[in-house]
Formats: C-alpha cells, structure tokens, sequence
C-alpha cells in the first residue's frame, strides 16, 4: 500500500501551523523530524518513561502514543514555548538551581509534567507532584531534587500572583 | 516504523459506524496508548488494518451522566476526566480508586474506559472494579444497539463479544442502592506505569458484625477479569471475626487457583493473594486509611 500524504493543520506552541505529512508517524516524529523541535526526546518509544512529555491542550502526553493525524485542531505546547527568548521560566530556573538537572535527558518532560500540574493546580502538595511526575523517569536525580524546584516554582508563582493583586 | 496506513477523524457516530462496515480492514482508536505501541511493535492483531477510525471527535462517546438506571459513562472518557468527575467520585468511589492506578498522569489523560477492556487484556486496572458495580455495556452498530453486562461480554483473553461494525458507545454502572466500604489493590513491577500482577477490588456492606453482602473480583492474577459469586455467597450474612476472614482469603485463593490451574506464578502469586485480601477485608471492616 502507498502511503497517501495528509495536510494537518493545529496550533503549535501558540501559533497556527499547517503541514505535509505521511500519516503513520507519531506526534514525536512529527515535532522531530519536520519542526525540528528536538527538545522533546525519545526514550522508551512505548509510554512508559515520559521523556516524550508535551502537552496536548493542556494536558500532558506522551507524544509517543498520539498519531500525528490526531493532533489535527489541537494545541500542541513543547518545551520551546517555556522560554521567552533569553528567559528562563520560572520551572527551568528552579531546576537549575535545585539541582534537579544532571544528566538532562528526562528533564523537558519532567519540566513539562510539572508545568501542566501548576496550571492545573497552583499550590500542589509533594503527594500531587510526585503524582503529576510519576510517568517521567529520572535515573540520575533521585527526584528529591526535582520535586524540591517544582514546590520552590509554586511558591515563588503564587508570592508573584499574590504582589499583583 | 508504522506500517502505512490512513486514518479518519469523523465527526460523529453514524459517519464512524458507516465507515466501519463499508471497511473490512477497518481498526478503532481512542487514546492510542495500547494500539500505537502494537503498530509499532508489528503486533499481528493489527496485521490487516489499513484505515483507523480515530473516535476521539465523537461527541456521542463523551460526556457523564446520571439517570435512573445509573452512571452513564462515555466509551470515550479519558480516565482523567472520570476520576475528576464528582458524580463518579461520590457514588463510584472503588472505580475511582482503580482508575487512578492506571499507568501515569500522561496515560490517564488519553486512555479511555472502553479502551481499557475493549481488548479483554487480563491485567485491565478498571475492569475488576467495573465488575464489582455490575457494570453493563452500551454496544452500537448500524442497525441499533445492544446492551449487556460486562461479565459476559469478557468473553476468554482477549475475546470479547464485539462483533464486526459494532462500537462500545458506553458503560451503565448502577448507582450502588447501599453505602458500601471499598478497596482496590494493584500489584505491579513498580507503582505507576507498570502493568499488573494482580488486582483486587472489593465492596462489602456490613450492618453491625454481619457482613450483608460482599462483591469480589480480581484482574490480572486471572485470565480475565472475574467474580467469585460463590465465594460471596458463602461470606453473605455471616458474623465477622478472626476466623472467617482467613477463610475468605483462603477460599479466593483456592478459587483463583481452581480457574487458572497450577501455574509457575502461583507459588508466589496465591499467598500473596490470600495474604493481601485478609489484609484488605480488615482494614475495610475495621476501618483505617483507604488510600
């Protein structure tokens, strides 16, 4: 059987973006591959580890398991868009200063899981981020120090939200 | 590399049960968190599928809701969005339980129900649960609908009762008429994203000492999910102590047993299963945490 090209369209990082695809490839190729966005890495290719880790309007996934063709008219988030060019988010400043990155790998999609539960719940307790985080695998940190940046960034996001009211 | 093939997003269900009965090698996918690794993986169950009908558009496999005969739960509902659901997590508590077992955060936000038994693999962490509320099938197809209950709609591993052009559209789980106690237990290789060993649910309602009526199922440590009725039967009515609950764990054990035959596992597998289920009956009895 030959492999009939699609034209997807879906919003990427904020802005629209159409493009040629073949059809049976996953959303990591997708992002790889024809966007070039190598922040999101591979690890097990099978669910299991995370380091795939994107958020799919606002939910995060493992972008191993989502067929490119299913992102149609959804909004894909990476690991690009946390920055605003020279700026750290806030997650990826905390990171660093914790600790929490060694060998780097796991770390987009820890970064990303953490950056759904934040914007999901604002002030987590540790039981919830090591449930937001459970799917992303960490063999270098022993993830004390990464749990430790996620609350630090809860706390510094809610002092910032708090100063502007 | 994924074999070719072309994929459909229809819109609502007609168009998705049409496409499916005009196509012989026609496959369903929901959350794509078991089928994309088996397309990968070149697993034969997929060996003649040319065209994928993603069902995730479908606004007739979402939504939760309540009627007189129960909770009505789209095939299509993400586990995620059923263990936030305040219905569910008021009157379903031990689904609830189980589903936040499944997998991770990543899983949970794109798997759905349907899909979690759709396939009938023994280690499904939501189907023991189900199987404890009684829970019946809602199963469409051009020329109407069809229910049954679960139980027998798991039919042997990995064989169901779904027929060709059919489509799970959604699950009736009976509100429970009583305030049952609950618990559900999951062995897996690590806590998340490990597929299960063994699974146990359990509701039991007691009025005072007397246990009034008991509902056990197991995955996993089964070749499909199962209740043990008579094991419940046997339980029903009887005044709790020491004695009885050790002969309620001994006897699931011996039932597993009965249905699996002597396996390399089960001298590991049974005395934990009997040990974890005497475990279970008195912290639900007795009271303590349940999380």
């Amino acid at each position: 059987m030959n492999n009939k090209m699609i034209t997807l369209k879906f919003k990427l990082n904020g802005k629209r973006v159409t493009i040629k695809t073949e059809p049976n490839i996953r959303l990591i190729d997708l992002l790889r591959d024809k966007f070039n966005l190598t922040g999101t890495k591979e690890g097990c290719g099978v669910g299991e580890c995370g380091a795939c880790t994107v958020l799919m309007d606002k939910k995060a996934v493992n972008s191993c398991l989502v067929l490119a063709p299913q992102v149609k008219g959804s909004s894909i988030e990476t690991i690009e868009s946390l920055a605003e060019g020279e700026l750290l988010h806030p997650l990826q400043k905390n990171f660093l200063s914790h600790g929490a990155v060694q060998c780097g790998y796991c770390t987009p999609g820890m970064v990303l899981s953490s950056y759904a539960l934040l914007n999901a719940n604002p002030a987590p307790s540790e039981e919830e981020i090591k449930e937001a985080i459970a799917g992303n695998l960490c063999r270098c940190t022993g993830y004390k120090q990464i749990i430790e940046a996620v609350k630090a960034t809860a706390g510094e996001l809610n002092k910032s939200k708090k100063k502007k009211k | 590399m994924i074999r070719p093939l072309e994929i459909t997003l229809p819109g609502d269900l007609n168009e998705a049960l049409s496409v499916l009965s005009k196509n012989e090698n026609a496959g369903i996918i929901a959350g794509g968190t078991d089928v994309v690794p088996g397309l990968r993986q070149g697993s034969g169950r997929f060996e003649n599928t040319s065209l994928l009908i993603d069902i995730n558009r479908i606004k007739e496999l979402k939504g939760i809701s309540i009627s007189k005969r129960g909770i009505s739960i789209g095939a299509g509902e993400t586990f995620s969005s059923i263990i936030a659901d305040p219905v569910v997590k008021k009157e379903l508590p031990l689904l609830v339980k189980a589903c936040g077992t499944i997998g991770s955060m990543q899983i949970r936000n794109r798997a759905t129900i349907a899909g979690n038994f759709v396939n009938n693999a023994p280690c499904a962490d939501s189907v023991p649960a189900l199987l404890a509320y009684d829970t019946l099938i809602e199963i469409t197809s051009l020329d109407g609908k069809r229910e049954l209950f679960l139980r027998e709609f798991l039919k042997s591993p990995y064989k169901t009762q779904l027929k060709k052009g059919e489509i799970v559209t959604k699950i009736i789980v009976p509100i429970p008429e009583k305030e049952y106690k609950y618990d559900f237990y999951k062995l897996g290789r690590r806590r998340a994203v490990a597929i299960s060993r063994i699974t146990l649910a359990l509701l039991i309602h007691m009025e005072g000492n007397l246990i009034n009526e008991i509902r056990i199922a197991s995955g996993a440590v089964t070749p499909i999910g199962a209740r043990f009725s008579e094991l419940e039967k046997f339980a029903q009515g009887k005044s709790v102590n020491e004695k009885l609950l050790k002969d309620i764990s001994s006897g699931l054990g011996k039932n597993i047993l009965d249905i699996t035959g002597l396996r390399w596992s089960s001298e590991y597998k049974l005395p934990v299963v009997q040990q974890v289920f005497y475990e279970m009956l008195h912290k639900t009895i007795y009271g303590g945490s349940n999380e």
